[in-house]
């Protein structure tokens, strides 16, 4: 137990100081160990090199020229069916970009909705899978749980088992006349055909409490749909892939948190216990301040998994659009209707998108930290 | 439910790439000219490769069987690979430029290839266009140029479960839409639905047809989502779904008409020939007969055709070979050989005949040829679609407005013509 790295106590303590001492600590690491490279000899740089150059060169190929030709195709009207050199293929400028973000039409109606429909599913499935996956961990961490490597396993089953499978697996029960309707009936619930229901269920709520006319206001367009519509929430049939998502990624989460929680030496917790905290108070003050750097590579982890959702939404998406995502749309425009240039370009907006919001995310966590 | 799954997977995939045909009336032709080209490559000892999307393993084996028998006549040898993902796998095999020597092509995506220069206008080498199905050849037809030669074709018709209808005590079989709507009523009861319609334009649209409705104009310069005709047709299916009598797949929780169908669930469907082979083979204990579709309140009949053509790229280097394969699989015995071995309908109006005549249960498809209408051809048509598909189920509840989603059809349409 001694040779576990103990938490660093000043961050243990919370204080503002010792959170920004522990940061000039890795910091100065850092730097002395990239002191050391630099210091090394030729040969051993060339070394170097030579061992990585197969992994770079596999990046190369298949990471940064594929991309750079994305970026070129979603400036061309390419259709897939020629070299993208070829001489039919021409360059439209912004054109692409503008059809989904500026002109009023159809591309950038289903972007507004590819838009709206992932913004639920990320608003929903990454609260709640953290949370889940947490409180998975902190269950099956519990020294006096019986059997905890047959509960390890349970939960984490879902992830190690393949998406389609399970995706396939909802559809069917989530049928109109489905297992999960089936059910409902047994209390006297009328189920919604959920995957094929595009009503969002905020919507749906406010028409049961009476509201059904939307205000003036609502009517406004952003991205060629209305703010009613930005504001009805997740579909039914986007409620399945929330369940769905949520289930499937919180084993992995679980075992993430898990391995956090090992590191936390229990005499800290056992200190703590003799200072007179309640168990909600030594898990919320001793416990999650240690797993914050879990904390965040989940979290992450989860918006950067949630924008790129795909292979859910092709298994459901076929039947309706019920449940559009931008990774869907690039794909469909870009195979179904052989507009590559228009699909590339909405790999690149969805693209900025998640480092904008990786971006803020870690400024709001650096924050935290600091305070 | 697999099997029904998957035939439903193939037809999704046969009519988003087949979408073939012109739209409008099928009678009027022009004879396009004959393209002057150069074949390459020698004519035996040469291995070509043919790509193809399949319906199920019957197809795949008459395929490959049909690539045998011509290798071992002509001393060639063909590479047979059925593709899972077909538009996806065509796509690349064109863009990285190993395109395949043979392959199949709807004609929704003879446009896009046509217009990169990719496609070889050999048909006429293989037959006179008059051999076919002057819709079928039109449907192949890009700016008066006859580029491939249609494989085959598959018509909606309207199946009726025989053993309910007794029961109901109806009679003669419906020919008109109010004898559709008091049979499909009639039919309505202990769960089972009078009648069960795709949920997707690709069905919807023969109620267009049969109202003198359409989808372009003859020239194809102009969509015509939004006419009266149009409007009136979408409205009588509302006013069937909202009584129940007609349902959509997943109100019955089916993946497909067909299904629902084979389930006795619906009375009544109306699908293409495919359904023949998945009765055939996931029930064979429904007892059905086909009619055609019936006709609307003007009198006119009316159906969808879907299709297919043999596709050769302009840049096949054994393009003789190629061309001789062709004909072999679209000579009139191979074409019968096909049509028994998985249910499409011939495209050689002399093989078609014959072929309804040995099987009189494909007579009712056969009949909707003259009038049949096609999918819209139009680059990028598919998303538009789809935006449209989506909100038929809605038709049900009264939360879809017919005249609200044909106009919008019309705009999004509109704007895929627009340079």
């Amino acid at each position: 137990m001694t040779t576990l790295p103990g938490p660093d106590p000043d961050l243990l303590a919370g204080t503002a100081a010792g959170a920004r001492r522990s940061r000039r600590h890795r910091l100065g690491r850092r730097l002395v160990g990239r002191g050391r490279g630099n210091g090394a000899t030729a040969g051993q740089n060339v070394g170097g090199w030579l061992f990585v150059s197969p992994a770079l060169g596999i990046l190369m190929v298949f990471l940064v020229v594929p991309i750079c030709l994305a970026i070129y195709v979603s400036f061309t009207d390419w259709s897939g069916v020629t070299s993208p050199f070829a001489s039919t293929v021409h360059g439209v400028g912004f054109s692409n970009y503008a059809s989904l973000l500026t002109q009023p039409g159809l591309s950038q109606q289903l972007f507004g909705t590819s838009l709206r429909d992932n913004l639920y599913y990320v608003l929903f499935v990454v609260p709640l899978q953290t949370a889940l996956a947490l409180w998975l961990a902190v269950v099956v961490n519990n020294r006096f749980l019986r059997g905890r490597g047959l509960f390890r396993l349970a939960f984490y089953f879902p992830s190690v088992t393949s998406s389609v499978a399970i995706t396939t697996v909802f559809i069917f029960l989530f049928q109109g006349s489905g297992a999960v309707n089936k059910v409902l009936r047994v209390f006297g619930i009328t189920g919604p055909n959920w995957l094929y229901d595009s009503r969002g269920i905020f919507s749906v709520a406010l028409n049961n409490l009476g509201v059904h006319n939307p205000p003036a206001w609502s009517g406004h367009l952003f991205l060629g749909i209305s703010l009613w519509q930005w504001l009805a929430g997740p579909s039914f049939g986007m409620c399945v892939l929330i369940i769905l998502a949520t289930w499937t990624t919180s084993g992995t989460f679980m075992l993430l948190f898990l391995a956090a929680l090992q590191g936390v030496s229990p005499e800290v917790e056992e200190a703590s216990e003799i200072d007179g905290a309640s168990s909600w108070q030594r898990f919320r003050h001793v416990t999650l301040p240690m797993l914050r750097p879990a904390l965040v590579l989940v979290l992450t982890l989860g918006f950067i998994g949630t924008w790129q959702v795909f292979d859910q939404v092709t298994l459901v998406g076929p039947y309706n659009q019920t449940t559009y995502t931008p990774a869907y749309l690039s794909y469909y425009v870009s195979f179904q209707d052989n507009q590559f240039g228009q699909g590339a370009a909405i790999a690149f907006l969805l693209f900025a998108l998640i480092v904008i919001v990786t971006l803020i995310q870690r400024r709001l966590v650096k924050e935290d930290l600091t305070q | 439910m697999k099997r029904a799954t998957k035939v439903l997977a193939s037809l999704t995939l046969a009519g988003a790439m087949t979408a073939g045909l012109s739209t409008g009336a099928l009678a009027s032709t022009r004879v396009p000219t004959a393209a002057k080209i150069t074949l390459t490559g020698k004519a035996t000892g040469v291995k070509l490769s043919l790509m193809f999307g399949s319906s199920g393993p019957a197809e795949t084996a008459a395929v490959k069987a049909a690539a045998a028998a011509w290798s071992k006549a002509t001393h060639n040898q063909v590479n047979v690979i059925p593709a899972s993902n077909f538009t996806q796998q065509l796509d690349e095999a064109f863009a990285g430029g190993t395109p395949p020597d043979v392959f199949y092509l709807g004609s929704q995506q003879v446009e896009t290839f046509a217009k990169q220069g990719e496609l070889l206008p050999y048909a006429s080498l293989v037959a006179p266009p008059k051999a076919f199905y002057p819709a079928l050849v039109k449907a192949y037809t890009v700016n008066h140029t006859w580029y491939c030669v249609p494989k085959d074709f598959s018509n909606l018709a309207l199946e009726i479960n025989t053993t309910m209808w007794k029961a109901a005590g109806l009679g003669a079989y419906p020919t008109t839409w109010s004898q559709l709507a008091a049979d499909a009523k009639a039919l309505t009861k202990n769960g089972v639905a009078g009648l069960d319609v795709g949920n997707t334009l690709d069905r919807l649209g023969a109620f267009f047809a049969e109202n003198g409705g359409s989808y372009m104009n003859a020239q194809r310069t102009k969509f015509t989502f939004n006419s009266p005709q149009n409007v009136q047709a979408l409205d009588f299916v509302q006013s069937l779904a909202k009584q129940g009598i007609l349902q959509f797949p997943p109100q019955q929780s089916a993946g497909w008409a067909g299904e629902a169908f084979g389930l006795g669930k619906a009375a009544m469907a109306t699908e293409g020939n495919w359904i023949i082979g998945a009765m055939k083979s996931s029930y064979p204990s429904i007892k059905w007969v086909a009619v055609p579709m019936p006709a609307g309140p003007s009198g006119k009949r009316g159906t969808l055709t879907f299709t297919n053509c043999w596709g050769i790229p302009s840049a096949s280097k054994n393009s003789r070979a190629a061309v001789s394969f062709v004909k072999y699989l679209s000579s009139y015995q191979q074409q019968l050989r096909f049509a028994n071995a998985f249910g499409v309908l011939p495209s050689r109006i002399a093989a078609a005949t014959a072929y309804a005549k040995q099987n009189p249960s494909v007579a009712a498809f056969v009949a909707g040829t003259p009038y049949a209408m096609a999918p819209v051809p139009t680059v990028g048509f598919s998303t538009v679609q789809s935006q449209f598909d989506t909100q038929v189920v809605n038709l049900a509840t009264g939360g879809a407005n017919p005249r609200t989603m044909l106009d919008q059809l019309q705009t999004n349409a509109e704007a895929l013509l627009r340079p």
